[in-house]
């Protein structure tokens, strides 16, 4: 499968310039104080989604930033999910 | 050869180039513009190969690669498809899958046996008992299939390249829609590809000399051609068969050469903006028994060896189609005065009034609403039964040439790969598309149409909202084509018959060529339950060969709705998959096989006798001596001084006021304790606490640190501190030194008084002590980042320096090093080296399932340190105490008559404990040693564990000792003086 990516910097680019970061999941937890069951569900656990999402993406080929952008693994298209796409752009 | 038709504009030969060639040891010749198989019919031959399961005779049926009948072996590559390869001189031509000659074919008496070979049967006869099955095997595959490899022949891959494109708008199909379309889109100014798979542009209306708009259609298409071809804007690809669409609009491709072109084929990735699709219509064949005998051609090939390459299709000639593109054909054909004996139409009204005149006013007996229902004849046509179709008359033909079609289907591959979705249209006949992805449009005759203008028209519609896709205003444009196309005819009434009458069970009735699939194997898998066409395409054979949907697609689809009862416009077309196209192995994998770096010190390592191996993504010396044990470049650094290119290894900077910050998230050490001049020894682990990574940092100046990483990390090593940081919007900037700096290790007790010849710095071991560091001016001010580093357990310093001045460092130590007989070492060496001082190597000593606890450098790991968040922290401190974890140990073995291989396994009775990370024999310790990874039940020093090595089908056991990982210079007493 072969799609694109919209670079923030650089423009829309074939996928095999990037690698995947993972879906946004916010701030790694801080480590004071944290249990080993909340550590393993931020370092091992992972959601299945087939709706837009947002990600992390870097531009390896390219200018070497992370960025975030959304996507959808059901297609594989740069897409918002649809209520946000009205109101946030 | 023949003698061929006169001359006619239409022709795409050169008279005057006659090329020779051989077929089965034959000599034939043919003319310039000929391709392989339409070469061979010229010169009589008619059966060119054998079907895959009954040995079935099979000629010439169409001309761009439809069916697997002419796949040849050509100058010794196998499956080569003599209608699409261009005849060359010298070419030697030979026939697959058969014993002896097509036309004597040795298993041709199997044909007789089909009733005892019915859909499935490979999987359900010879798996009982199951101890015959490869004798079966062996059997079945000497007599089915294709092409023989021949595996010891040399290939030539020098000439296969690969282009990537980027277009705003991509044209699938060079007929007139899309040269209309790839011409509106260029209009707008964009860039426009445009892949057609023929060797000129054209589509159908190339060979048609009727007149439209009082010009005939073939000259039309001429001007058309030549209007594309002149466009700068347009880049146009000729035999191109697009492979398939991807996400996002990336069309794959490949392009056989023409002579003179610089290569054979060429794999071609093009990411468009939009995308127009024309890849038009393909003959249906008409289902009815033995309709796949030589003898039996499409329409288009019979009219094309007349039209195109001025052949004479055959004497005798009997029609039955089911489109006017048919009944033109014909007429065509009577009119070069060829015999034309009857045409049967499967359609009974709706068709062209004129066309039928003419062909009256020809003679041509005119049968509508009938179809062949069998052809005769054993190894070639020589007659064909007529019947009307609902079988209430027939009557026979003696002929020796059946042209017969089932009217249009849609060559849907292309849009079908890009997720378009199809239903069968019962008013044109056709699977057309019914949902389009974005940025995608279709035009010409898939969309239905056949009228010449409304199919340019449509072309033109395709091109301008492409254009649009691309953020162009066409609005006027496009108003004005769409008011043009409305008053053009539109769709056309197409055929839809699904097999001739009389067909009774279907034995011989082929739906599927090329795995020899009968209309009776669709019966029987849908009276298996494979009903649905998916199912049935299995299960029966249907369109698994090298031309995959093209000949049983549709019919297939129709067949089984037929079968099962239901409506034919619900009807499923099976899943075209790319390759849309047979290509090869080789042209998918372009010219460059084997891609590395090399270090600066590449060419005078080779020159020094280096045996190279690749390394991850470097080349790299691994031996300087053809014994593979490397005893005397071992023994050099051991006692006395050895150079090592080390130029893989990374480097980097890190600078800023939060780079500190930066190196305290991913080494695991307290990183303020790095300071000038000292070379700080740490480790990088993942989020699951796995080491990933390990090297030294030291501080260059106050927030401004330069550090090295093993080879394999550094080309991620910007993108792991960047990921680990992301959220935190410090200040740090990282340069990867890694491909600009050389790196030269100077190892063993003569270490010092080497590189004291070539700086003036004082080297002492009080004034450059153990683990230091320093920058160094060598030789005429040269300068170079010296670590004092111990990898391979000896004195030894790490030169780094400007890639640019490694070959002079390099020539420098080795002139000074004359004196003490330096030598170089290699990888080899190096790793035994540092193996005998249990130094680890991440990936090597190391896996997903350890730890840095479990591989012994616990050590490094600052535990107290939960403020920066080091990333695995947590885990390591979550598997602190943990049981039941693997170890790395050493281990030796007493042992003689067993030699310990790397990834031998430790076995505990049946189970496996553990495995061998690395061993080797040591000249020093007169042992064989290594270190292992094992359960931390077995990771007791002084035990004994039981290690398996199996050889083939041989197991040997042995026995050894777990001892601590440092055999040679437990103390470092060595690297410390």
């Amino acid at each position: 499968m072969s799609f694109t990516i919209t670079c923030p910097i650089c423009g829309e680019r074939d996928v095999y310039e990037f690698h995947f970061g993972g879906r946004d999941r916010g701030p790694p937890p801080s480590h004071d104080n944290l249990t080993i069951e909340e550590y393993l569900r931020y370092a091992q656990f992972r959601t299945t989604r087939t709706e837009a999402q947002l990600e992390w993406w870097f531009h390896s080929n390219g200018c070497g930033s992370w960025f975030t952008t959304w996507r959808n693994p059901a297609n594989n298209r740069e897409e918002k999910p649809q209520e946000m796409s009205n109101d946030q752009q | 050869m023949r003698a061929r038709l006169p001359e006619f504009p239409t022709q795409h030969i050169d008279r005057g180039q006659e090329i020779s060639f051989s077929y089965l040891g034959k000599r034939m010749s043919g003319l310039g513009g000929d391709s392989v198989a339409v070469a061979m019919y010229d010169n009589g031959v008619r059966i060119f190969s054998r079907s895959l399961k009954y040995h079935r005779p099979r000629g010439l049926y169409s001309l761009d690669g439809e069916s697997a009948n002419t796949l040849m072996n050509i100058d010794g590559i196998p499956n080569e498809n003599a209608e699409k390869r261009r005849l060359r001189d010298g070419m030697e031509v030979s026939a697959q899958n058969v014993r002896g000659r097509p036309d004597t074919d040795f298993y041709s008496f199997i044909n007789w046996f089909d009733r005892f070979m019915p859909a499935g049967f490979y999987y359900r006869m010879f798996h009982r008992p199951y101890k015959l099955w490869p004798f079966f095997l062996n059997r079945i595959r000497k007599m089915a299939g294709v092409g023989t490899l021949d595996i010891h022949r040399e290939f030539d891959d020098s000439r296969r390249f690969e282009i990537f494109l980027n277009a705003d708008v991509a044209v699938i199909g060079g007929g007139t829609a899309g040269m209309n379309a790839a011409l509106a889109a260029a209009g707008q100014g964009l860039r426009v590809c445009l892949f057609e798979h023929r060797a000129w542009l054209g589509g159908h209306m190339d060979w048609r000399v009727v007149e439209f708009e009082d010009e005939p259609l073939f000259e039309r298409a001429r001007g058309l051609a030549k209007q594309v071809e002149a466009n700068t804007q347009i880049r146009l690809f000729t035999q191109a068969p697009v492979t398939g669409i991807w996400g996002n609009k990336l069309i794959t491709a490949y392009q056989t050469g023409k002579d003179g072109e610089y290569f054979d084929e060429r794999y071609i990735e093009c990411r468009a903006k939009s995308v127009v699709v024309a890849s038009g219509c393909i003959e249906r064949p008409l289902v009815c028994n033995n309709n796949e005998r030589p003898g039996v051609m499409q329409v288009n090939t019979a009219w094309r060896l007349a039209r195109t390459y001025a052949i004479t299709p055959g004497k005798r000639i009997v029609f039955s189609i089911g489109d006017d593109l048919g009944l033109e054909a014909a007429l065509d054909l009577a009119e070069l005065g060829l015999k034309v004996l009857a045409v049967a139409d499967a359609r009974s009204d709706k068709q062209n009034a004129d066309l039928l005149t003419r062909l009256q006013s020809a003679g041509i007996e005119y049968l509508p609403g009938w179809a062949a229902s069998n052809v005769k004849g054993g190894k070639h046509v020589r007659g064909v039964e007529l019947s009307e179709l609902n079988g209430s008359q027939t009557c026979s033909f003696k002929c020796d040439l059946l042209v017969a079609s089932a009217g249009q289907q849609a060559v849907i591959g292309p849009l079908s790969t890009a997720g378009a979705k199809f239903r069968y249209c019962t008013e044109t006949g056709l699977f057309q598309p019914t949902e389009m992805p974005p940025k995608m449009f279709s035009a010409g005759r898939m969309t239905g149409l056949t009228h010449p203008g409304s199919i340019d028209t449509s072309g033109t519609i395709a091109g301008l909202e492409a254009a649009a896709a691309c953020d162009r205003d066409v609005s006027t444009n496009l108003d004005a084509a769409r008011r043009a196309a409305a008053k053009l005819p539109g769709e056309t009434k197409g055929c839809d018959l699904v097999y001739g009458p009389g067909i009774g069970a279907g034995r011989k009735a082929f739906i599927c060529f090329d795995g020899d699939g009968t209309f009776k194997n669709a019966v029987q898998s849908a009276s298996q339950g494979f009903d649905a066409p998916e199912l049935a395409k299995r299960f029966g054979g249907f369109g698994l060969g090298p031309g995959q949907y093209q000949v049983p697609g549709q019919n297939l689809a129709m067949a089984m709705s037929n079968i099962n009862g239901t409506p034919i416009e619900n009807s499923q077309f099976t899943t075209v998959r790319p390759p849309l196209v047979p290509l090869t192995l080789a042209t998918c994998v372009g010219p460059r096989h084997n891609i590395y770096k090399q270090t600066p010190l590449h060419r005078d390592q080779k020159a020094r006798g280096g045996i190279f191996r690749n390394a991850g993504v470097w080349r790299r010396a691994r031996y300087f001596s053809p014994d593979l044990d490397c005893r005397p470049e071992i023994r050099n650094v051991r006692e006395n001084v050895g150079l090592l290119d080390g130029s893989s290894l990374g480097n980097f900077r890190i600078y800023g006021p939060d780079a500190l910050r930066a190196l305290q998230r991913v080494y695991v050490s307290n990183m303020e304790k790095s300071r000038e001049g000292r070379c700080k020894y740490s480790a990088m682990c993942n989020e699951t606490g796995n080491i990933v990574d390990d090297g030294v940092v030291t501080k260059v100046a106050d927030d401004n640190y330069y550090f090295t990483t093993t080879s394999n990390r550094a080309g991620i090593t910007i993108e792991w501190f960047r990921y680990h940081t992301r959220f935190d919007d410090w200040d740090f900037k990282l340069v990867n030194l890694t491909d600009s700096m050389g790196s030269i290790n100077v190892a063993g007790p003569n270490a010092r008084n080497l590189l004291q010849k070539v700086t003036k710095e004082d080297l002492s071991n009080e004034a450059f002590p153990y683990m230091a560091y320093k920058e160094l001016i060598v030789g005429d001010g040269v300068s170079a980042r010296c670590l004092r580093l111990g990898f391979v357990g000896e004195l030894s310093f790490e030169l780094h320096v400007a890639a640019s001045h490694s070959q002079y460092v390099w020539d420098l130590l080795w002139e000074a090093g004359q004196e003490f007989k330096v030598h170089p070492f290699g990888m080899e060496a190096q790793n035994c080296l540092r193996a005998e001082k249990g130094h680890v190597i991440v990936g090597t000593e190391s896996e997903q399932r350890v730890t840095l606890l479990d591989i012994g450098l616990g050590f490094l790991w600052d535990s107290n340190d939960t403020s920066s968040n080091k990333v695995g922290a947590p885990a390591l401190r979550a598997c602190e105490n943990q049981q039941g974890r693997m170890k790395l140990v050493g281990f030796r073995v007493s042992e003689s008559g067993v030699t310990p291989l790397d990834g031998d396994i430790v076995v505990d009775g049946n189970d496996i404990v553990g495995y061998v990370c690395t061993t080797r024999i040591s000249e020093s310790l007169d042992c064989s040693y290594g270190m292992a990874l094992v359960k931390d039940g077995y990771a007791t020093r002084g035990e004994k564990i039981r290690m398996c090595q199996a050889l083939g089908k041989r197991h040997d056991e042995y026995t050894a000792t777990v001892v601590p990982p440092q055999f040679y210079d437990p103390d470092g007493q060595r690297l410390r003086t």
